[in-house]
């Protein structure tokens, strides 16, 4: 009885659509789009190697580009194509190994220097354009960066017919750790950046998926301006986008039983946006004292030495004497030391403080993350905290 | 002319020696006669395998995951008396698993409408759980587990695999990948392998058969992210390729570890699907044990109030506040004529658990002892540095000392003093240098001393 897989529902349909994996057609990145098929087909029209080295920050469609250009029938035919992804191996001299894999050479080869000799030895040979897409290739870093050296070296190399394309996040890659490349014209790599998505496109994306979904009205358009406004300002990463909307649209999915309206709208939209954006006020949004009592004084006590006291580098023992004085004014028994390392560590699973060090546990240096107000908003205990600021004399001497 | 002589005579008795020697070779040597067998013949039957090759064989076994590994089995279960206490006892020790999870409806049904969700789109996801140690995570995803694959029998939602790792069982990250395998195929390869595997199951086109979807739990994030974080990118990113219908459930303790710990890429594919559990408060740890405890009537109920409420103001920790209760509870059992257990009890097992054995440390240590970190109190007094030196430390044990009119001790002495106070962590001591320039930082507060020493 399988009955309900086949009435999908709007929401679901939607959703489906805004699934963060690699689509068919890309909007928004129609420029990179052309330009990099014109690279390929350029080089593969005159029969010549060449180097691209793609740049971007996460989530702006480097590797999906590629992959649907990589579909297309006139470049597979043409090509054998090698498509690694660097993080997906052992090391980073192992990556030879894969490429001979990849490309079908009888070689029984075992050692990394046999495997080079092999790559290229069937480079200098006669053979089909290679198409080599190394993902993620920041990974192949080492001691002195021989590997990459290496690879971005075979597209000069006599006879060679190689198309060689990098990806990575950082734009100055190959001018950072590859600087010998530029003292040669030949092997110098082509640079290509993707810039963060605009707002603009984010809107395309959206209108576009959930128009091939025909679910294009389920979005109130404000409601897409506005996250698209918010993803671009931010990060203009397109899987936080999607993200958000596949959150909006399950968020609207649970509410609409309560309301007739079925359509999505800036209310929800801004509701996951706080909640994800907001910094630390999601930090306890619907119960008020769930932070425990004992941690509270000890960020407290923090704040107090932070504000009052000469010296500022705190450690965990002299923190924990101030503290045993605050719990003496407030007649309450406090922990022991023991046991406050282990509080300590709990308030830094929040993001609030950070202890570092490494031998005597008393030794550790605190940090505090956070500024006051975003402490005083997650403590929501404003009385608790005035009182113990006020208090300097439990400082002593410090 | 006397030494060629002598040499030929050499070869020949050279020769001769060569002669008989072969000749000794080519005739058998009379043998030994041989001692009388010893009855190493077992008398016992032996087993029919050897143990090599059975151990050769039994590995190749359960490589293939063909044997289970089996424990051994009591010939008598272990009958529990039913008392009451006893009773007690048993519901409210934390490998107890309630059929449902007090307080903590609303993160249930956040995480078990994200799993069906996707189950039902056929889609792959990730989604970070976090919360401090023992809010109650790993039961609840696990619980959420449960309700799905009865859902998934009786054919609401499609069928689905379940696999999880925990990062603390694995002797390395990339271990991971054989687990996975395991639980997926039942069978044990190495990890490249296992990755090469798992890399094809989700990243390329089946042709025909339709691979179920699984749902991937992965406990203890943090533990599997290495300089490279190679296994958690490839975690993450399996379920963002069309083909691999995976859903990651990842859960550490750390709020920010995403921002904190990982990479700009491996943030991006975790996505902003994020779900905190907050420590419970003093009203949510009296329900839980009190749900425990339905059918029994042996606490007193502002005993569990009280132990909710101590460990609410300090961790919020749902495992710390059921171990009390169980301590109260066997305290209460030894104690012969009590039926219920009261505040005096409960109190009692937090005295215990909650002590401060350092104040009692230096109660009971020796009057040498006791002045040495008096001086090292009065010396820290003196130069406002935490830090200070065994010779300085030395003279001011001195005039303490001389002022207590305790007789004059040798540096030797004193200096296996410190040696005892550093081996047990009342002071900080270098291992290095042990001499008169050693560095010596008191571990415990200076009105821990003052109080341990002023009472009596």
């Amino acid at each position: 009885p399988k009955k309900l897989f086949e009435s999908e529902t709007i929401y679901q349909s939607a959703r489906k659509a805004l699934h963060s994996t690699v689509p068919v057609q890309m909007p928004g990145r129609e420029n990179e789009h052309k330009q990099l098929r014109d690279f390929i087909k350029c080089h593969l029209m005159n029969k010549t190697s060449g180097t691209l080295y793609v740049s971007g920050p996460p989530g702006t469609g480097k590797t999906a580009s590629l992959s649907t250009i990589l579909q297309q029938p006139d470049i597979i035919t043409e090509f054998k194509e090698v498509y690694v992804n660097c993080t997906a191996i052992k090391s980073s001299g192992s990556i030879y190994l894969r490429i001979i894999q990849e490309l079908g050479i009888k070689s029984s080869s075992r050692t990394e220097k046999d495997s080079v000799a092999a790559i290229e030895n069937y480079l200098s040979t006669n053979h089909k354009m290679i198409l080599l897409v190394l993902d993620e290739i920041d990974q192949l870093e080492s001691k002195k960066q021989s590997v990459l050296y290496t690879i971005f070296e075979w597209p000069s190399r006599k006879n060679s017919k190689i198309i060689l394309i990098g990806i990575a996040n950082a734009l100055d890659l190959t001018d950072r750790i590859l600087p010998r490349l530029q003292a040669r014209c030949e092997l110098k790599p082509q640079l290509m950046h993707f810039a963060p998505y605009s707002k603009q496109q984010i809107v395309e994306i959206f209108t576009d998926r959930l128009r091939s979904a025909g679910v294009l009205d389920l979005f109130v358009p404000v409601a897409v301006q506005m996250l698209a406004g918010k993803v671009a300002a931010i990060s203009g990463d397109v899987r936080k986008a999607l993200d958000i909307g596949r959150r909006v649209i399950e968020i609207a999915e649970k509410h609409k039983k309560e309301e007739s309206d079925k359509k999505v709208d800036l209310k929800h939209v801004m509701g996951v946006l706080n909640s994800v954006y907001g910094t630390s006020n999601n930090l306890n949004e619907d119960n008020d004292d769930s932070f425990p009592l004992q941690q509270k004084i000890i960020v407290c006590t923090l704040l107090l030495i932070l504000k009052k006291a000469r010296n500022k580098d705190i450690t965990v023992g002299k923190l924990h004497e101030v503290y045993k004085k605050v719990c003496g004014v407030r007649n309450l028994s406090g922990v022991d030391q023991a046991e406050f390392v282990g509080l300590c560590s709990l308030i830094e699973t929040k993001g609030i403080i950070r202890v570092s060090g490494k031998k005597e546990p008393r030794l550790h240096k605190i940090n505090l993350e956070w500024d006051e107000e975003e402490v005083a908003a997650a403590l929501k205990d404003k009385q608790l905290m005035a009182t113990i600021l006020q208090d300097s004399s439990v400082l002593g001497k410090m | 002319l006397r030494t060629p002589t002598r040499q030929t005579k050499r070869v020949k008795v050279l020769d001769s020696i060569i002669e008989e020697m072969k000749k000794a070779k080519i005739t058998p040597a009379p043998k030994t006669p041989k001692a009388p067998k010893t009855p190493k013949v077992s008398k016992t039957p032996k087993v029919p395998k050897t143990p090599t090759n059975s151990s050769a064989s039994f590995r190749k076994k359960l490589m293939e995951g063909t044997i289970t590994p089996s424990m051994q089995i009591r010939n008598v279960p272990v009958l529990n008396a039913a008392t009451p206490l006893n009773m007690a006892r048993t519901k409210l020790h934390v490998s107890y698993v309630p059929k449902a999870l007090p307080c903590r409806e609303k993160e249930f049904d956040d995480i078990i409408s994200f799993v069906e969700g996707k189950l039902l789109d056929g889609c792959g996801g990730c989604i970070y759980i976090s919360g401090v140690p023992g809010t109650g995570k790993t039961a609840t995803v696990t619980e959420v587990i449960k309700n799905l694959q009865s859902k998934a029998d009786d054919c609401e939602i499609p069928e689905f695999d379940y696999v999880s790792i925990n990062g603390m069982r694995l002797s390395e990250p990339r271990q991971s990948y054989v687990e996975i395998l395991k639980q997926l195929d039942g069978q044990i390869v190495v990890w490249e392998q296992a990755q090469k595997m798992l890399d094809n199951r989700f990243t390329k086109k089946q042709g025909k058969k339709k691979q179920k979807p699984v749902v991937l739990l992965v406990d203890e994030l943090d533990i599997l992210c290495t300089k490279r974080q190679d296994v958690v990118y490839n975690l993450l990113d399996w379920p963002t390729k069309a083909t691999a219908q995976l859903i990651v459930l990842t859960i550490a303790n750390t709020m920010d570890l995403p921002e904190r710990l990982l990479m700009g890429r491996v943030t991006s594919r975790l996505g902003l699907t994020r779900l905190t559990f907050q420590a419970y408060t003093h009203k949510q740890l009296q329900e839980i044990v009190t749900k425990r405890l339905t059918g029994t009537n042996a606490f007193n109920p502002d005993a569990i109030q009280l132990a909710a409420r101590k460990v609410a103001s300090v961790s919020g920790d749902a495992r710390r506040a059921l171990d009390i209760c169980r301590r109260a509870a066997e305290i209460a059992e030894a104690d012969n004529n009590a039926e219920l257990v009261s505040m005096g009890h409960v109190n009692e097992a937090l005295n215990s658990m909650i002590t401060q054995p350092k104040v009692r440390a230096i109660k009971v240590s020796s009057r040498l002892e006791q002045l040495i970190l008096q001086s090292v109190v009065a010396e820290v007094e003196r130069t406002g540095v935490d830090e200070t030196t065994f010779a300085d430390v030395y003279t001011m044990f001195l005039s303490v000392a001389g002022i207590d009119g305790f007789r004059k001790v040798s540096i030797t002495i004193a200096l296996a003093a410190v040696a005892r106070l550093g081996a047990c962590r009342l002071l900080l001591t270098e291992q290095k240098s042990v001499d008169l320039n050693q560095k010596l930082i008191l571990n415990v507060s200076s009105d821990d001393i003052y109080y341990a020493l002023r009472k009596d």
